[in-house]
């Protein structure tokens, strides 16, 4: 319930205006820390007790303080979500989730592949250009949707959760 | 009027025991449906708040990420259960994000203005959490199963316990009537037990009256023998003690003396016979059984039952071809035959018929049994006369002509030698009767060895004499002497055994019935210690005798002839 009032306020600031045609950016900054309740890392991987998972927003950032609102109000067990802004994957290995935006299409599709062998959620905007994290937004019928590689997140060693997968406007599956 | 009371009361009982187990059983019945009701109240609550939760866990991510589309799915989803009777699914704000109601009774558009579950339906409220924290409430009202299924539910219990009731109720009925039957039954087995007490106490007093019927019958009988036993012995008294007077006038001319005496002789004989046939038909004569031909002795008697019956009766004879050997007192048979012959002649007054036939007959009982039978064809007997033709002094013949004793001497014979007597007769076509004798073997038997009549003069000797009958005694004694013997006569048994120790004789001639030692005692005691000395008994009548036998000796009923006495002495002293 501490989460109760802050939550409120994120939601009055991205639902809220969502009545009244909220930007894709305020809907995707509530998504992005949501994510981490429906995906489950390697062992290893999972947030010591007490330390929150970290949210990097690798090279742009889309989000500004909207991202910062959401994440505040988000408790996952107990583990709250920290957002970190990172320039480029150098420094991306204590990440738990990754927002990956390049200046350009091309730039995104380069910091995927750095950060492929590592076991991070990496999640990818269509407006930016075509290439995929294991989940990318896009936007059908002004709505913001979402497409999950299922395949891709278990070559890395992350599950994810069929409820998540079920609102999924798309699902790679593995094979 | 005790036993009809108990018995409606008992009647009362049994359906009041049946009311109860009745209502007992309804309101089982009763307890039974309301906690099956209970039980499907819990039972839908559980499956409300079960399907709320399903809900609750397929929308969490939904809700999530705000997918009204997704929400309205999962709620669809639930239209199918026909029961549900609203859902809401309400994020975490309390707005409602997707709902459905049956009867146009939709969930209310936030969560806080959200009415009680009306009666009868059953509400859940179950929270939506994500990873620990709520995300949302799902709301999920559910109507419980349509009355008339839960009513064909308990109908079949109410079915079953309606059953139960009434096989109690034929039970406790049939056991009413069973009680009553008993009751009944206790009832009618008292009163048989109260008549069956009367008809013995009835029994016990016809019992006794018979008793006294039978007692008096007796006294009636022995009123009969006494009286004809009187009236033969003064008819023969009279005779003796007449002719007695005749005897002791003086100046009696010879030939008169010799009538008297001899009227004496024949009227103390006839006595004499009288009184055989009376103890014969006692069965206490004391018998000699010897082995008779039956076939040799019929023989014999011919001559004898021709002169007896006379002219108009013609005897035939049927013999058996082997010889009849039966183990009988001689004279005894004799005087039966002879009686029965007379009774058949008396039966022939116009003359007739007599067959006597003689045969051997098996007997399972009694072995090998020799019949001689004696048929007239006189008048024959009615049931009356048969049933009492063995009584003594029952006579069908004139006073004077008959004694009542001849068919009695006949049974009482028959009854000592182990035999039997059977009368077959029809009125008007003749009588039968049978003597019926055990058979022996024919070994030994012949004709008797009849002396010629006479006094015997064998050997003498010295005698002692045992009577202790004064008159007897004297008369035995004289008659002893005038045998040619040397006699010694005492008084006693005891003073016999003495003498006979303390001297020497040839012969004891001693009565058997006496005070003190009897003439059996005496003669065991001589056996013993006189072994040797020979021993004749002498006896009116003797229980002992009668019962036991003589023990082989040689017994002289009273009253004896010198000819007999002579006889048997001579015997004695010879072996």
């Amino acid at each position: 319930m501490r989460a109760a009032l802050p939550a409120l306020a994120a939601c009055l600031a991205a639902v809220g205006p969502a009545r009244a045609q909220p930007t894709e950016e305020a809907v995707q900054a509530t998504f992005l820390p949501k994510f981490a309740r429906y995906a489950a890392w390697p062992s290893g991987r999972q947030p010591a007790g007490g330390t929150p998972f970290q949210l990097c927003v690798i090279g742009r950032d889309p989000f500004g303080r909207l991202l910062d609102a959401a994440a505040a109000a988000e408790q996952i067990d107990g583990h709250g979500v920290q957002v970190r802004r990172l320039p480029d994957e150098r420094g991306a290995a204590a990440c738990h989730l990754a927002f990956v935006q390049g200046r350009q299409a091309a730039d995104t599709g380069r910091l995927l592949l750095a950060l492929r062998g590592q076991p991070i959620l990496t999640i990818t905007d269509a407006r930016a250009g075509p290439q995929r994290g294991m989940i990318h937004f896009t936007n059908l019928s002004g709505r913001v949707r979402f497409f999950i590689n299922e395949a891709e997140a278990a070559q890395r060693g992350l599950s994810i959760s069929s409820r998540l997968l079920a609102l999924a406007a798309g699902v790679t599956q593995r094979r | 009027m005790r036993k009809p009371r108990r018995l409606s009361r008992t009647w009362i009982d049994a359906p009041a025991a049946i009311v109860a187990a009745v209502i007992f059983l309804l309101l089982a019945g009763i307890g039974v449906i309301l906690q099956s009701e209970g039980a499907y109240r819990d039972l839908q609550q559980q499956e409300t708040r079960v399907q709320a939760e399903i809900l609750a866990a397929s929308v969490t991510a939904a809700l999530d990420f705000e997918d009204r589309a997704a929400v309205g799915e999962a709620v669809s989803a639930i239209r199918v259960n026909r029961q549900v009777r609203s859902v809401g699914v309400y994020n975490e704000q309390g707005a409602l994000i997707a709902g459905y109601g049956r009867d146009g009774g939709g969930p209310p558009q936030a969560f806080a203005d959200r009415l009680p579950a009306p009666e009868h339906a059953v509400a859940s409220e179950v929270p939506v959490m994500s990873r620990g924290e709520r995300i949302g409430t799902v709301v999920l009202a559910t109507d419980p199963e349509p009355f008339s299924r839960r009513l064909t539910r308990y109908l079949v219990i109410g079915l079953l316990i309606l059953m139960a009731a009434l096989v109690v109720s034929v039970l406790g009925i049939a056991q009413g009537a069973l009680r009553r039957a008993n009751r009944e039954l206790e009832a009618r087995a008292d009163a048989l037990a109260e008549a069956n007490a009367e008809l013995n106490i009835q029994i016990d007093e016809r019992g006794k009256a018979e008793e006294q019927l039978r007692q008096a019958h007796k006294m009636q009988a022995l009123g009969q023998l006494t009286g004809g036993i009187a009236h033969d012995f003064n008819n023969l008294l009279t005779v003796i003690q007449g002719s007695a007077d005749m005897l002791r006038r003086p100046g009696v001319s010879e030939e008169k003396r010799i009538r008297f005496a001899e009227a004496v002789v024949q009227a103390s004989s006839r006595a004499a016979a009288l009184t055989g046939q009376l103890l014969a038909f006692a069965r206490r004569q004391p018998l000699q059984p010897e082995l008779i031909d039956v076939n040799l002795l019929i023989r014999d008697m011919t001559d004898l039952l021709d002169r007896t019956l006379g002219e108009r009766i013609g005897v035939v004879t049927e013999l058996a071809p082997a010889p009849c050997t039966v183990e009988a007192d001689r004279a005894q048979l004799e005087s039966a035959l002879l009686n029965i012959a007379v009774n058949a002649r008396d039966a022939m007054a116009e003359g007739g018929q007599l067959v006597i036939r003689t045969a051997r007959r098996a007997d399972p009982e009694r072995g090998e049994m020799i019949a001689l039978s004696v048929s007239d064809s006189g008048t024959g007997m009615d049931e009356d006369t048969l049933a009492r033709a063995f009584e003594p002094f029952f006579t069908t013949k004139l006073t004077g002509k008959g004694t009542g004793l001849g068919l009695s001497q006949v049974y009482g014979f028959a009854s000592q030698s182990g035999g039997d007597v059977r009368i077959d007769s029809v009125a008007g076509q003749g009588t039968t009767v049978t003597l019926l004798l055990p058979g022996r073997d024919a070994a030994a038997a012949g004709a008797p060895a009849k002396e010629a009549g006479g006094l015997r003069r064998g050997r003498t000797g010295r005698i002692l004499l045992v009577e202790d009958n004064e008159e007897v005694g004297q008369f035995a004694e004289q008659l002893l002497e005038e045998l040619g013997h040397d006699v010694v006569r005492v008084l006693s048994g005891e003073e016999a055994l003495d003498r006979a120790l303390a001297d020497k004789f040839d012969l004891v001639f001693t009565d058997v019935v006496m005070p003190g030692m009897s003439g059996l005692e005496l003669a065991a005691r001589l056996a013993e210690q006189r072994p040797g000395l020979p021993v004749i008994l002498t006896t009116g009548y003797s229980d002992e005798i009668a019962t036991s036998g003589a023990g082989g000796l040689p017994v002289i009923p009273k009253p004896y002839t010198p000819e007999v006495l002579s006889e048997a002495i001579a015997i004695a002293l010879a072996g």
